[in-house]
């Protein structure tokens, strides 16, 4: 997205790459013996080096505290690599790749653990050319943020030597509420400056999601119509049938909130509502999402019953098989009034808005999985086919973030036949259909973007924090001892509470069917 | 993704094609999916091609879904002779159990009857997708400006031409009479994609930028046959590096001088092997290497000191198969203002 000098200056690579290119770095990755690293980072790794897009001279230098050797190191990531990764590993080319990758033991507060991690990385820069250029990924649980930034700022890692440059990515969750994410952020802020944090919000590399930018600006036929004069209301779905599958201690404390909604669905509603950018730079873009969480209208504490439902699931039936409801899952509190499903109903206040709400729902152990945005455009005025006196569907532009990536438009069409009777039919565009290729990870993505120095793609402090000013009211709503807004029961298996379904159904609308 | 062509080569009238693809369509089951992303259009006088085309055109479509049309054309043929066939091509998408197809319409165009080329291509083109063709033969006048008008992509192999300089001028000159729409699309330059880019990534680096200057020879081994794809690399690097061709440039030693006055020397070696099977940049002390593995799929990729322990990696390297090649380029579809430049160079070269 945006040019990196590299671009402008290296004549050879004229017509070879429309992307930003990555810079040969030192990435050290905290939690190197994590599921993370395991399951997503270094398959991630492994395959921009077999598409030929990662500099030979990126090198990996994992830090965890268990002891063991490079080598060591190199055979666990093997295992794994071949095991998750999109592609086949060959093993000339992991031959090659696992030359770049290290292990340094140390545990995250030890001080002299960094000072040798500095002169490895010193060490690093010489023989492999990695030219002082460290990616620092903290693949770890937020508690750990303080120490090893601490830690990376006390051993002079955090800054650059001149013409190189030191990076952080940092997982979520970003905080828990505004507080600790403000925590957090002057933490991250105390060692590293907000342009060189990159906040990884793995939703955004997905292929679609950046599309909807491709299809709301590159089409002149939509923008038109995407304001409040054309546009009914929105939805946003993101639906799993799984629960929470041995993530019971994390989930009970965060919830479909904190988990989903404060994230990765309102970062999907800001690519919906947005304005167009001025260019496709990372602050740009960035600076047109942040508009959009601070017009979101903050919800008070007295009727956040009438905008919001909570749900959890109880026993039920995914795919004909009987599960247990959440209260009874492993490590749940058997009286837990954690929510596993949440629906909203938001207004965006700005001229483009004004009046079309944006429903926003999400839950665990729901009747099948996906996440889509949904465009509900007004309707016809009717003046031609009233006579029926039958209301017409509205058309409704559907994007389809995962699975089976695409894009359909319903319109109405007229039935073969003598009499005038009108149908809904649906205009279908799927990623795998046409593309055969298939799209890189998130992961790939977003780690290509951050060794080339490109946030667009990232969460910037302002949008985490505004997001969670909006969050933070309804959670504070929902743990008040007293008068607190009801968590409904529904069975595993169905689209939610019945409350999801009066909270459209009072506007006179209905959920899509998925 | 598996491959099924489930229906190869049902002979029909031309004047009754779009009957025959609907009904193709109406007698599947219900879990195979149209679809196209472009017309690919194939143009070859050479016996059999139609059979070899097929056979292409099945393993493009796994990647890239389109509305093939494959012409077998024998101008000199003394009986007038006009036969067409359809055919689909259905691959299972990688998301799941659907098959996606891929239509082909085959034409053998012999005699007179070659001509209606043109009123062929028209008459079949699936409305507002892109038209590529990818012309296996050489161009031979009169270049029809009708015809080259609705090109959006000519895709030919300069590899094969057996006069550089008058085919490159019949495709400027079809190209300014399409008032410069056509995309110029040359699988000899595909064929060099992945060295350039295991090339250009050594100068990333800002570090780096300076051995641009610094570049003192370059030596490109090149496959019997393949002295054009040698001539195009170093086209390319004179090109973009703005290096004036020097007079004292003889056969396959080659010398530049850049904007300082500095003499580059390239050498040209024919020796078996793939097209091009190593391409050495000396930058001063440094020498950057670029050479095939022996596996043949990877370019092994290196930069030090003679002599000293340097850095190396694979990266992958281009496929000298003609579907690959084409499958490549589908994949890039990039503009042609390098390519142009680089041409620029080798005009003078030859």
């Amino acid at each position: 997205m945006s040019k990196s000098s590299e671009t402008q200056t290296n004549p050879l690579r004229e017509g070879l790459a429309t992307r930003t290119v990555p810079q040969a770095c030192s990435v050290v990755i905290f939690g190197a013996t994590g599921d993370l690293t395991m399951r997503k980072l270094i398959p991630a790794l492994y395959n921009i080096a077999a598409d030929g897009e990662l500099p030979p001279a990126v090198s990996v230098i994992g830090f965890a505290r268990r002891k063991k050797t490079d080598e060591e190191f190199r055979k666990e990531q093997e295992e794994s690599t071949r095991k998750f990764s999109r592609q086949a590993v060959r093993d000339e080319i992991w031959n090659g790749f696992a030359q770049a990758l290290f292990y340094h033991p140390s545990e995250f507060h030890d001080a002299a653990g960094y000072k040798s991690l500095a002169e490895r990385l010193d060490k690093i820069d010489r023989e492999r050319g990695t030219g002082g250029n460290r990616l620092f990924y903290l693949a770890v649980a937020p508690d750990q943020f303080e120490s090893i930034l601490k830690n990376l700022k006390e051993a002079g890692l955090n800054k650059a030597r001149e013409g190189s440059w030191a990076r952080v990515i940092v997982e979520k969750p970003f905080g828990t509420d505004l507080a600790t994410a403000r925590e957090l952020n002057a933490v991250v802020h105390n060692a590293f400056a907000e342009n060189q944090t990159y906040r990884i919000d793995h939703f955004l590399g997905k292929e679609t999601a950046q599309n909807i930018l491709v299809l709301r600006f590159a089409n002149s036929i939509f923008e038109p119509l995407w304001n409040s004069r054309y546009v009914d209301h929105v939805q946003i779905t993101a639906a799993e049938t799984l629960g929470v599958e041995g993530r019971a201690g994390y989930y009970e404390g965060a919830g479909a909130m904190r988990d989903m909604v404060q994230n990765h669905l309102l970062q999907l509603l800001c690519l919906v509502a947005m304005e167009a950018p001025t260019d496709l730079g990372a602050d740009s873009i960035r600076d047109e999402k942040v508009k959009v969480v601070k017009s979101l209208r903050r919800l008070q504490p007295d009727n956040i019953a009438e905008d919001v439902v909570r749900g959890q699931y109880a026993e039920g039936a995914i795919n004909g098989k009987n599960v247990p409801a959440y209260r009874t899952e492993k490590n749940v509190n058997p009286e837990s009034k954690t929510e596993t499903f949440v629906a909203l109903r938001l207004r965006v206040d700005n001229w483009r808005w004004a009046n079309v709400p944006f429903y926003v729902r999400v839950g665990k152990r729901l009747p099948k999985s996906g996440t889509e945005i949904s465009v509900h455009f007004k309707g016809a005025p009717l003046v031609l086919f009233n006579k029926e006196a039958t209301s017409l569907d509205q058309n409704v532009l559907v994007i389809r973030i995962q699975p089976d990536e695409g894009i359909s438009l319903r319109m109405q069409a007229k039935m073969p036949g003598t009499s005038f009777r009108i149908e809904p039919v649906k205009m279908d565009f799927h990623y795998g259909t046409s593309f055969g290729k298939a799209s890189p990870e998130a992961y790939e993505r977003l780690l290509l973007d951050a060794m080339s120095g490109d946030a667009t793609l990232f969460a910037r402090r302002d949008e985490v924090e505004e997001a969670w000013a909006f969050v933070d009211p309804i959670e504070n709503a929902w743990a008040q001892k007293e008068n607190a807004p009801p968590l409904y029961d529904h069975p595993a298996g169905s689209w939610g509470p019945e409350e999801a379904d009066e909270l459209l159904a009072r506007d006179g609308r209905a959920w899509r069917r998925l | 993704m598996s491959t099924e062509t489930v229906a190869t080569g049902i002979p029909v009238e031309i004047g009754k094609i779009d009957r025959a693809l609907k009904k193709l369509w109406m007698d599947n089951d219900g879990v195979k999916t149209r679809a196209s992303l472009i017309n690919l259009a194939i143009y070859s006088e050479a016996p059999g091609s139609l059979s070899q085309n097929t056979e292409i055109i099945s393993k493009i479509t796994e990647n890239h879904a389109c509305r093939a049309i494959v012409i077998g054309a024998d101008p000199a043929a003394k009986e007038n002779r006009v036969e067409a066939w359809i055919s689909a091509h259905c691959h299972v998408s990688g998301s799941g159990s659907k098959q996606v197809c891929s239509e082909q319409l085959s034409f053998l165009l012999e005699g007179p009857s070659a001509r209606l080329l043109p009123n062929i291509v028209f008459s079949h083109l699936d409305s507002d997708l892109p038209f590529y063709l990818w012309w296996q033969e050489e161009f031979h006048e009169p270049m029809d400006p009708q015809f080259w008008a609705w090109v959006d992509r000519v895709i030919y192999d300069s590899q094969k031409w057996s006069a550089f300089g008058v085919q490159m001028k019949r495709v400027e000159t079809a190209q300014a009479e399409a008032q410069q729409r056509i995309i110029l699309c040359d699988l000899n330059w595909t064929r060099l994609y992945q060295i350039r880019l295991a090339l250009a990534q050594f100068f990333d680096h800002p570090a780096s930028h300076r051995h641009l200057r610094e570049i003192e020879s370059i030596e490109i081994d090149f496959a019997p046959g393949y002295r054009s794809t040698a001539l195009l690399l170093t086209g390319w690097l004179a090109g973009q590096l703005e290096w004036t061709i020097a007079k004292s440039s003889k056969g396959n030693a080659l010398e530049f001088r850049d904007e300082s006055n500095k003499t580059i020397r390239v050498s040209l070696n024919e020796t078996k092997g793939e097209p091009i099977s190593r391409c050495v940049l000396k930058c001063g002390k440094i020498e950057m290497r670029v050479s095939h593995s022996k596996t043949g799929d990877l370019l092994d990729v290196a930069v030090g000191v003679p002599g000293q322990p340097g850095m190396s990696q694979p990266m992958p390297a281009s496929s000298n198969d003609p579907t690959e090649l084409m499958k490549e380029e589908l994949m890039r579809c990039g503009q042609h203002r390098v390519y142009l430049r680089a041409m620029n160079v080798v005009r003078h070269l030859l």
